[in-house]
C-alpha cells in the first residue's frame, strides 16, 4: 500500500498564533477545514478514493447533485462538499456566509466518502474494496483462535451447566426461571436445535458430554458471534476515524485477548453479550458520522440498527443496559446541541426527538418484549419456574392440573396459596424454627413448589372440628378460618412480636398444632375481587386461581403481606412474611389467590382456558427476575472463590479457574491477556489527565489544534472513557456478586482508549517520522502477539499437569498454579 | 417574573455567542453595563426596607432570633434524665477520654474531644459508661446538662450564623431571617442539638466554614490583603474542624473544594487578563490555607487524642499488636511473651475467639451430602477452656540446648503435637466436612512418619520481619501447610452432632485473606522450666510508635469500620425518603407517662426547603434552555447572583446530599440535616427572588482597581415582612405541634399520638389501636 507523507501536508494548519477560523478560508484553500493531519492518515491507506473526494459530482448528473444539497438542507447539515455546493447556489449572496463559515460543522469520526461509481472489472472491483482485506484477513484468523480445539474438553464448563440446560428447556418447551432475559438462551437453544440437539441431557457441572450431544457444534455457533467481534473492533475503529495503525492495533487487541478468546468457546451468553456490545458501539459510532446528513436513509439505517442493537444487548443480560447509558448520553448531548440552534425549524426539532424516541426507545423496548414473546410462546410447557409466575399463568401451561382442580373453594380443602404481588411466591412454612422473634416456626414465601407449600382450610377454635362427613361448607367473603400447615399441623399464626426484617410488622409464625392454638390463629378471609367474575358483590363463592383475597388478622386486624424482602441464610433467603398494621387496600403484596387445589368430595373443574395477558405475564417475570437478581448479594456465610470485586478487575488481580484442576482434563482459565488489560487501563488513568492539560492550555489560549482537530479527539475521548465509566462504575455500587468477566464489555472502551491515545500522541504525531510510528507500532503489535502465544493456553486448554507448565503466574495472585 | 423584557435581550445584537462568557462574574471589567434593572437606587426603597435594613434593626432581628434559639433548644434540657439514643455511643466516648482509656470509633475525634473536655469541665468522673439507652443519669451522678449544654450552645448559634450567611450574601433582613426561621423552628435541629450527639457541632462548624468562605469570596477584589488571608485561613480552619468532628465532615471539605477549583478555573482564564506567575500565587494561597492547614489541624486532633488516651480501653482489641504495645496495661503488652520450642500452647482464631481444638472422635467415613472423608481425627474450633485446646509446639530443625535458639521464629516450619491424644496436626487433599473447596484437617499419630510432610506448617507471622520472634498475643500469625499451600481457617460454620456441633476447621486456599489469622492465647507449660515468669513482666513500659503510623493505621480501621455498619436498623431509612420527612427516629422511650422522642423535622419547614430547592433547580434548568434558545428572561446580574451564590448553597445541598446514595452503610435522618440547612439557605434566596427581581448589588468589596459600579438595594416592599410573618406563625404552630416528640414530655396519649402522627410512615410509639375493627 502507498502512502502519501504526511509531513508536507501538516505544514498546512497552522502556527498556533493563528485563529483557524477566519471567513476566507474556503477563497484560498479548496477544502478549508477538512484536510486534518489525522484523516490525510486515515485517506492514506484508502488511497484510491482520494481523486473522488476531489472531485464529487463527476460520478453523478447535476439533478442529482441538487437533490442532494436540498435533501440535506437541515440548518446544520454542512458536510464538507455539501458545504462547497452551497456556496454554489448561493453565489456569495448568503447574508449568513460569513457566520456560517466560522461555524463549519466539526465533524469528527470517519470523513464520509461518496459512494464509488460500479466496478467494470474484477481488477477494478478489487481496487475499490483494498480498504476490506485487512479484516477479513482478521476475521479468518479469529476463525482459527475461536475454533481452534473448540471440542477439546468434553465435559460441562462452568456455566454452560446453567446456558446449556436453559437451552435444553427450550428444546423440550418447558417453562423455567432464571434472572437473565431470554434471547441469548434462545440462541443457545437454537444452537441445540440447528445442531441436532435433543435436549434431555442435564449439564451437570463438570460432567462428560454422552455421544448424542453435538456440543462442539453448539460450541461452534456459539463462537461465531466471537469471532465477529474482531472485524467489529476494525470497523469500528475505522467509523472513529483511527489511523490504519491504530485500527490494526483494535483488531489485534480484539483477536488476540485470551479473556475474550476463552469466553467466547463455551456455550454461555457472553459471547453473544460482548457482540452486541460491539454492535451497539459500531452502529453508534457509524450513526455519527451520519450526523449532517439528517434523515437521510442511511441516517435512519444506522439510527435504527443502533436501537435494535440496544434492544438485543439488554434482551441478553441487563448489564447490557450500561452500554445504553452511553448512547442515551450521547443523544441528549446532541439534542441540547441542536435546541441550541436557533435557525433550525420547529418541525426539524420535533423530527429529530421523534426519530430518537422511535429508535432509540420505542425499538429496543419492542426488541426487548418480542424476545419475552417468543420465550412464553416457545415454552408453552410446565416446567420447575412455574411457581415464579402468576397462577393464571400457570393454568394456561400444558401439563398443569391447575385448571382441572375444583372451582369452588371448601373449608378442609388442601390449598397452596399464591401471593398476588409481582414476583411473590407461595405461602411456605418448615419445620426450622426463627432465630429472633418468637423463636416458632418459620413461615415464609417461596417460589418452588414444594410439599410444604400446603395448607388445610379449618373452621374456627370455637367452632365443631371438620367433619369430612358433614354438609360441604364453601368458602365466602368475611369467613373466620385456620390456615393448617399441612406436614406439620401447625396453625398460621401471628402476635405483637415484631417481624425479622421489616420490623414495624408482626411476625408471623406456625403455632401449635390440630388441637392446640388460640385465637391468634384465626384469619378472616376479605375477597378483593375475581378476575373472571369481576367486582366483589358478584363474587359469592370463592374461586380457585382468578379470586383475589386478603387475609385478615381476627385479633391484631393485620393484613398478611409477602413483599419480596429477603431473609438471612437462617431463613434460606425465601421471602419475609409479615402481618401488616396498615390496612393498605390497594396494596397488592397483601393480595392473595388460591392456587393448587384439592378437594376429594367436589367435583374437578372443567379444564378451562383462562387468558393471561402478556403484558401482565412479561411485568410479572420482570419484577421476579429483579427480585432474584437483587437477591444475588455476596454471603459472607459462603467462601466464593469464584467471586472478585471490580477494583480486582483493571489491573487483572484475579483470574477464574473455569473448570477442574485435576491433571487428567483440560483446564481453561479466564484471564486476559495481561499487556492489553494493564495497558488499556493505564490509558484510561492517562486520558483524564491529558483532557485536563489541554483544556488548562485552551484556558491560556495556547493552539494545540485546530477546533476539528480537537473536536474529534473529544468526541473519541468522551466515548471511550464514558463508555469505560458506565460499564464500570455501576459494578462498584451494586450489592450482588460479581465475577471477572463482568469485566470483559468493559474492556472494549479502554482497549479503544489504549488505541486513541496511541494514535493521538503517536501515529498521528506530526513531530514523528514514519519510521518512529512503525517501530512504536510493531513494538506494540509485536508484544500483543507474544503476550497471547505465551497465554494461548488458558483458552486453549492446558493439559497434564499445570505446575509443569512454566512461567504463567505473571501476579502473585493468580491461581493458576495449585 | 414579569422582568424587563426588553432588557433581557439589550445584549442580543452584538455578541451572541459571547454573552455565554459574560456569565462567568465578578471580573473587574466585565458586566458594568447590566446595572440598569428594575432596580432601585438606595434612596428609592420603600420605607419598610429601609428600616429593616439598618444596622440597629438588622442587630434586633439577629439578637431576638438568638435569645429564641437558646430558649428553645434549652428549655427542659434537662429532661429526660437518661441516655438517649446515640448518646450511649458519644457519652461513653467523652468518659472514656475523661478516664484516658483507648477506644475505638469510625469518627474522627475534635468533637468526642469536646465533649470529654465539657465533660471535665462540669465535674463529670468519667466512671458511668453510658451503657444502655435508659440509664438514668441522676442515679448515677452524671452532670449530662453541662454535657448538653455544650452542642445546644453551639445549634443555636447556628441561628445566627445563617443569617450572616444570608446577609453576607446580599440578601434583606427579612430573607436572611427566613433562612434563620427555618432552621430555628425545627424540631429535628433542635432534638439533635439538645443531647450528646456530634452533629450539632458538625452543622455549626460547617456553617462557620460557609460562612468564612463567603467572607473570603467576597475579598477577591483585595487579593492577598491580611483580610483577605485571615478569612482563608478561617476558611481551612473550620474545614477541618467540620472533618473532624464527623466522617460527613469531609463532604464539606469537598464542597469548598470544588468552589474552590472553579474559582481557580475562572482565574486562569486568559480573558481575565492574568499572568500564570499571578495564577500560581493564588493556587500556592489556596494550597497553603485550604490544604496544608487543614491537614496539619485534622492531624493534630488526632495526635491530641493519641496523647490522651494513653492507657487500655475497649478499643485496643481494634488495633494492630505494635499499636497495641503503645497503650499502658494493655494485656498484650502484659501478657507478651515469647515462645519457645516444646511450649504447650493454646491458639485463638482472631475473628471468632475459638481454641484449636481436636479430641479423640473421628470424621464420619460419609457425609449426608455423600462426600467421603479421611476418617482421621477430628479438629475443631471450641469455644471454651479445655485441655484438648493444648498443643506443643514441635521443631523440625535442630535445637540448640539452651538460650534464645530455642524460640520460635517467624518463618519457620513447625509440626504441632496435640498433647492428649499425642498425634500431630496434619491437613491433605480431601474435601473438609462442608465445605468442598477447603481441605479437611486433621490429626497422625505421633510416631508413624508415613505422613511426615503433611504435618509440615510454615509459620507466618503477620506484619512481622524474617527471624522476629512468635509471641502469645502479640504474635498474629497464619499456618500455611508447606505440601499444599492451604491456611488453617475457621468460620463460624457449625458441624452436626458428631462434632458436638464445635466449629469446622478446615485449610483455606484464600491464605492472603485476614480471617486465617490465628495468635497464641498462652503457654500452658514451659517445656525447658528456664521460662520466662509472668509476673515479672507485669510494669512494662508502653513502647512508642511513630504517630503517622498509628494514624495511617487507625484511619484505615475507621474507613473500613465505616463501610461494614450495614447491619439493618428499624429506623435506618434510604436517602429518598429525608427531604419529605417520610420517617424519623425513635430516640428515646418511656413506659411510664408514655413519652418518647421521635426524631422528625418541622413538616412545614423541610417542605418549604424542598419547594425552594425545587423551584430553585427549575429556574435553573428554564433559564438554561431559554439561553440556549436566544431569551434571556433574566437580568444579568440576577442571574449572576442566582448561579453563583444561590448556586454555591445548592452546590453545599448537593455534596452532603447525593454522596449517601451511593453509601452501602446505614443511613439515617440525621444525616441530612446538614444538607438542609443548606436547602433552607436555597429557600432563601428563592423566596427573595420570587418576591423581587431586585438585588443588594455590588456585595464585593472593592478592590484597589475596581471601577465603581453603581449599586443597586434590594427591595421586597412590605409584602416580604407580611409573608415572613405569615411564616413565621406556620413553623411555630408546626413545632409546638410537635414539641411534644421532640423535647420527650409531655406524655401523650394514645390518640394524641395517632394525631401527631402526620404522616401515615411515622412509626411513633403508643399509638392507640385503631378499635374500629368488627370481628
Amino acid at each position: 500500500m502507498k502512502r502519501s507523507v504526511p509531513d508536507s501536508i501538516s505544514l498546512d494548519f497552522g502556527t498556533p498564533e493563528v485563529s483557524p477560523r477566519t471567513s476566507s478560508d474556503f477563497e484560498e484553500i479548496p477544502y478549508p477545514p477538512f484536510t486534518t493531519a489525522s484523516n490525510q492518515q486515515y485517506s492514506s491507506w484508502a488511497a484510491p478514493q482520494r481523486r473522488e473526494e476531489e472531485l464529487p459530482l463527476h460520478y453523478m448528473n447535476e439533478e442529482t447533485a441538487r437533490r442532494r444539497v436540498h435533501a440535506s438542507r437541515g440548518p446544520a447539515s454542512t458536510g464538507f462538499y455539501d458545504e462547497k455546493q452551497d456556496q454554489y447556489d448561493d453565489d456569495g449572496k448568503d447574508v449568513y456566509a460569513k457566520i456560517r463559515a466560522s461555524k463549519i460543522p466539526l465533524s469528527s469520526g470517519r470523513p464520509r466518502r461518496p459512494p464509488a461509481p460500479p466496478a467494470t472489472s474484477i481488477g477494478e472491483f478489487i481496487q475499490q474494496n483494498l480498504e476490506h482485506i485487512p479484516p477479513i484477513i482478521y476475521t479468518l484468523l479469529s476463525c482459527w483462535t475461536r475454533f481452534h480445539a473448540i471440542g477439546k474438553s468434553p465435559r460441562v464448563i462452568w456455566d454452560e451447566a446453567h446456558f446449556g440446560k436453559f437451552g435444553s428447556h427450550y428444546l423440550k418447551r418447558e417453562f423455567y426461571f432464571d434472572v437473565h432475559p431470554p434471547l441469548g438462551k434462545m440462541i443457545v437453544g437454537l444452537a441445540g436445535l440447528l445442531s441436532g440437539y435433543d435436549g434431555h441431557f442435564e449439564f451437570k457441572s463438570g460432567e462428560n458430554y454422552p455421544d448424542n450431544v453435538p456440543y462442539v457444534a453448539m460450541r461452534v455457533i456459539m463462537a461465531m458471534f466471537g469471532v465477529a467481534l474482531v472485524p467489529l473492533g476494525w470497523y469500528t475503529a475505522v467509523e472513529l476515524g483511527m489511523s490504519w495503525r491504530a485500527c490494526h492495533l483494535v483488531a489485534l487487541m480484539v483477536l488476540l485477548d485470551v479473556g475474550w478468546l476463552v469466553i467466547s468457546r463455551f456455550i454461555l451468553l457472553d459471547s453473544m453479550l460482548l457482540f452486541f456490545t460491539f454492535t451497539t458501539v459500531f452502529c453508534f459510532s457509524k450513526f455519527h458520522n451520519q450526523q449532517y446528513h439528517s434523515f437521510s436513509p442511511d441516517w435512519w439505517l444506522w439510527l435504527a440498527m443502533t436501537g435494535f442493537s440496544i434492544g438485543c444487548v439488554a434482551s441478553i443480560k441487563w448489564v447490557g443496559l450500561f452500554v445504553t447509558a452511553l448512547v442515551g448520553l450521547y443523544t441528549i448531548e446532541d439534542l441540547w446541541e441542536k435546541f441550541g440552534d436557533l435557525r433550525m425549524s420547529a418541525r426539524d426539532q420535533a423530527r429529530h426527538w421523534g426519530a430518537r424516541i422511535a429508535c432509540l426507545i420505542v425499538l429496543p423496548i419492542l426488541v426487548y418484549m418480542t424476545s419475552f414473546k417468543l420465550h412464553f410462546l416457545v415454552l408453552n410447557h410446565s416446567g420447575p419456574g412455574d411457581a415464579q409466575m402468576s397462577s393464571l399463568f400457570q393454568a394456561n401451561l400444558v401439563g398443569n392440573d391447575f385448571a382441572r382442580a375444583p372451582l369452588e373453594v371448601a373449608v378442609g380443602s388442601k390449598v397452596t396459596i399464591k401471593n398476588f404481588g409481582y414476583g411473590g411466591g407461595l405461602l411456605h412454612s418448615h419445620v426450622q424454627s426463627f432465630p429472633v422473634g418468637s423463636k416458632q416456626q418459620q413461615v415464609t414465601c417461596y417460589h418452588y413448589k414444594d410439599e410444604n407449600n400446603d395448607w388445610t382450610i379449618l373452621p374456627r377454635w370455637d367452632e365443631p372440628p371438620y367433619d369430612p362427613e358433614a354438609p360441604i361448607r364453601f368458602l365466602k367473603d368475611g369467613d373466620v378460618i385456620r390456615l393448617s400447615h399441612v406436614s406439620t399441623t401447625r396453625n398460621l399464626h401471628s402476635h405483637p412480636i415484631p417481624a425479622p426484617v421489616t420490623k414495624h410488622h408482626h411476625e408471623v409464625s406456625c403455632y401449635g398444632n390440630s388441637t392446640v392454638g388460640d385465637n391468634q390463629d384465626q384469619w378472616v378471609v376479605e375477597v378483593v375481587d375475581d378476575i373472571k367474575l369481576g367486582k366483589k358483590s358478584n363474587v359469592d363463592k370463592i374461586h380457585a386461581l382468578t379470586t383475589r383475597l386478603r387475609f385478615r388478622h381476627q385479633s391484631l386486624g393485620c393484613y398478611l403481606r409477602a413483599a419480596n424482602s429477603i431473609l438471612p441464610q437462617w431463613g434460606f433467603k425465601q421471602v419475609e412474611v409479615t402481618c401488616d398494621k396498615e390496612d393498605n387496600p390497594g396494596d397488592t403484596h397483601t393480595y392473595w389467590n388460591i392456587e393448587g387445589h384439592v378437594n376429594p368430595r367436589l367435583p374437578a373443574g372443567e379444564p378451562r382456558y383462562y387468558s393471561s395477558p402478556f403484558l401482565r405475564d412479561f411485568w410479572h417475570l420482570n419484577v421476579a427476575m429483579m427480585t432474584s437478581n437483587n437477591a444475588l448479594i455476596p454471603d459472607p456465610d459462603k467462601e466464593d472463590i469464584l467471586a472478585s470485586k471490580p477494583y480486582d478487575w483493571p489491573f487483572m488481580h484475579l483470574g477464574l479457574r473455569m473448570c477442574g484442576w485435576s491433571d487428567d482434563q483440560p483446564k481453561y482459565y479466564l484471564l486476559g491477556t495481561p499487556v492489553i488489560w494493564w495497558g488499556s487501563t493505564i490509558s484510561l488513568i492517562l486520558s483524564p489527565i491529558v483532557l485536563v492539560v489541554y483544556l488548562m492550555r485552551m484556558q491560556r489560549r495556547y493552539v494545540d489544534m485546530e477546533p476539528r482537530e480537537w473536536e474529534h479527539f473529544l468526541y473519541v475521548t468522551k466515548v471511550a472513557f464514558v463508555g469505560w465509566f458506565l460499564q464500570y462504575f455501576p459494578y462498584l455500587i451494586m450489592g450482588r456478586v460479581t465475577y471477572v468477566h463482568h469485566y470483559l464489555p468493559t474492556l472494549y472502551f479502554a482497549v479503544l482508549m489504549l488505541a486513541h491515545l496511541l494514535d493521538h500522541f503517536v501515529f498521528t504525531a506530526k513531530r514523528l517520522t514514519e519510521r518512529t510510528k512503525w517501530i512504536v507500532f510493531g513494538v506494540i503489535a509485536f508484544t500483543i502477539f507474544a503476550t497471547f502465544w505465551w497465554f494461548r493456553g488458558l483458552a486453549f486448554g492446558i493439559d497434564g499437569p499445570i505446575n509443569e507448565h512454566w512461567g504463567l503466574g505473571w501476579r502473585k495472585s493468580w491461581n493458576i498454579y495449585n | 417574573m414579569s422582568g424587563p423584557q426588553d432588557i433581557g435581550i439589550r445584549n442580543r445584537g452584538k455578541s451572541g455567542p459571547s454573552s455565554r462568557y459574560a456569565s462567568s462574574s465578578g471580573s473587574p471589567t466585565d458586566d458594568l453595563d447590566d446595572d440598569h434593572i428594575a432596580a432601585t437606587h438606595p434612596r428609592d426603597r420603600s420605607s419598610i426596607e429601609k428600616l429593616l435594613e439598618t444596622e440597629e434593626a438588622s442587630v434586633a432581628v439577629v439578637a431576638t432570633l438568638t435569645l429564641m434559639a437558646f430558649a428553645l433548644r434549652f428549655y427542659k434540657i434537662n429532661h429526660p434524665d437518661q441516655v438517649v439514643f446515640d448518646e450511649v455511643h458519644f457519652g461513653k466516648f467523652a468518659a472514656h477520654y475523661i478516664s484516658r482509656e483507648y477506644y475505638f470509633d469510625v469518627h474522627p475525634p475534635l468533637t468526642k474531644l469536646l465533649f470529654g473536655l465539657t465533660g471535665w469541665f462540669v465535674g463529670f468522673d468519667g466512671k458511668f459508661k453510658f451503657d444502655n439507652i435508659g440509664d438514668s443519669y441522676t442515679e448515677n451522678h452524671v452532670p449530662y446538662v453541662g454535657m448538653r449544654a455544650f452542642p445546644a450552645i453551639l445549634g443555636s448559634l447556628t441561628i445566627p450564623l445563617v443569617y450572616a450567611i444570608m446577609k453576607e450574601s446580599g440578601y434583606s433582613t427579612v430573607v436572611a431571617a427566613f433562612s434563620a426561621i427555618l432552621i430555628l423552628f425545627d424540631n429535628a435541629h433542635i432534638a439533635q442539638s439538645r443531647l450528646i450527639l456530634l452533629d450539632a457541632p458538625l452543622i455549626f462548624f460547617m456553617s462557620v466554614t460557609i460562612y468564612c468562605y463567603i467572607r473570603f469570596r467576597k475579598l477577591r477584589y483585595r487579593e492577598f490583603s491580611p483580610e483577605w488571608w485571615a478569612w482563608l485561613l478561617a476558611t481551612g480552619t473550620f474545614m477541618a474542624c467540620t472533618w473532624a468532628s464527623k466522617v460527613n465532615g469531609i463532604l464539606t471539605v469537598v464542597t469548598i473544594g470544588i468552589a474552590v477549583l472553579i474559582d481557580l478555573w475562572d482565574i486562569l482564564d486568559i480573558k481575565k487578563g492574568h499572568s500564570m506567575d499571578f495564577f500560581w500565587k493564588h493556587f500556592m494561597a489556596r494550597s497553603i490555607g485550604l490544604i496544608l492547614v487543614p491537614i496539619v489541624l485534622y492531624l493534630w486532633f488526632f495526635w491530641i487524642h493519641f496523647a490522651v488516651l494513653t492507657h487500655s480501653g475497649p478499643g485496643d482489641s481494634f488495633m494492630s499488636p505494635q499499636f497495641q504495645e503503645t497503650i499502658r496495661d494493655n494485656e498484650m503488652l502484659l501478657n507478651s511473651l515469647e515462645i519457645r520450642y516444646y511450649d504447650t500452647i493454646t491458639i485463638k482464631h482472631k475473628d471468632t475467639k475459638v481454641f484449636l481444638h481436636s479430641h479423640p472422635e473421628r470424621y464420619p467415613l460419609k457425609y449426608d451430602d455423600g462426600r467421603i472423608s479421611s476418617q482421621g481425627q477430628q479438629v475443631t474450633g471450641y469455644g471454651h477452656d479445655d485441655i484438648n485446646n493444648h498443643w506443643q509446639v514441635i521443631p523440625t530443625k535442630s535445637l540448640p540446648e539452651t538460650g534464645r535458639g530455642r524460640i520460635v521464629r517467624n518463618d519457620d516450619v513447625v509440626q504441632l503435637l496435640h498433647v492428649s491424644t499425642q498425634s500431630l496436626l496434619m491437613t491433605h487433599d480431601v474435601a473438609s466436612p462442608t465445605m468442598p473447596t477447603n481441605e479437611e484437617f486433621t490429626t497422625w499419630p505421633k510416631d508413624d512418619h508415613s505422613r511426615h510432610n503433611d504435618t509440615l506448617f510454615h509459620l507466618r507471622i503477620a506484619d512481622s520481619h524474617a527471624g522476629a520472634s512468635w509471641k502469645t498475643k502479640s504474635g498474629l500469625f497464619k499456618l500455611i501447610h508447606v505440601p499444599t499451600k492451604v491456611a488453617m481457617w475457621t468460620f463460624p460454620g457449625q458441624l452436626p452432632d458428631w462434632a458436638f456441633n464445635q466449629q469446622e476447621v478446615n485449610g483455606k486456599k484464600e491464605t492472603a485473606d485476614k480471617s486465617t489469622i490465628w495468635y497464641v492465647d498462652d503457654v500452658i507449660d514451659n517445656a525447658d522450666g528456664e521460662g520466662q515468669n509472668k509476673d515479672q513482666v507485669v510494669h512494662k513500659e508502653p513502647k512508642s510508635m511513630n504517630f503517622f503510623k498509628k494514624f495511617a493505621e487507625l484511619q484505615i480501621l475507621m474507613l473500613q469500620h465505616n463501610a461494614g455498619l450495614t447491619a439493618s436498623h428499624p429506623y435506618a431509612s434510604g436517602p429518598f425518603n429525608w427531604p419529605f420527612l417520610i420517617s424519623g427516629i425513635s430516640f428515646w422511650t418511656q413506659n411510664e407517662g408514655q413519652k418518647q422522642i421521635y426524631l422528625i423535622g418541622n413538616l412545614a419547614g423541610w417542605w418549604a426547603c424542598v419547594i425552594g430547592v425545587a423551584i430553585f433547580i427549575g429556574i435553573l434548568g428554564a433559564d438554561l434552555l431559554a439561553r440556549r434558545r436566544g431569551v434571556e428572561p433574566i437580568p444579568e446580574s440576577v442571574r449572576n447572583r442566582l448561579w453563583n451564590s444561590t448556586g454555591f448553597f445548592l452546590l453545599v445541598w448537593a455534596v452532603h446530599y447525593l454522596p449517601f446514595f451511593l453509601m452501602g452503610r446505614q443511613l439515617f435522618l440525621h444525616h441530612y440535616l446538614p444538607s438542609h440547612l443548606a436547602s433552607a439557605l436555597v429557600a432563601g434566596s428563592v423566596f427573595s427572588f420570587i418576591l423581587s427581581e431586585t438585588i443588594n448589588y455590588p456585595i464585593s468589596i472593592r478592590g484597589p482597581s475596581t471601577r465603581p459600579k453603581p449599586a443597586t438595594r434590594a427591595d421586597l416592599g412590605l409584602k416580604g415582612p407580611i409573608i415572613l410573618a405569615i411564616f413565621v406563625l406556620i413553623l411555630f404552630s408546626f413545632y409546638l405541634y410537635l414539641a411534644p416528640l421532640t423535647y420527650g414530655t409531655p406524655g401523650l396519649t394514645g390518640e394524641q399520638v395517632n394525631a401527631k402522627r402526620l404522616l401515615s410512615s411515622w412509626t411513633l410509639h403508643f399509638a392507640a389501636k385503631k378499635t374500629d375493627y368488627a370481628a
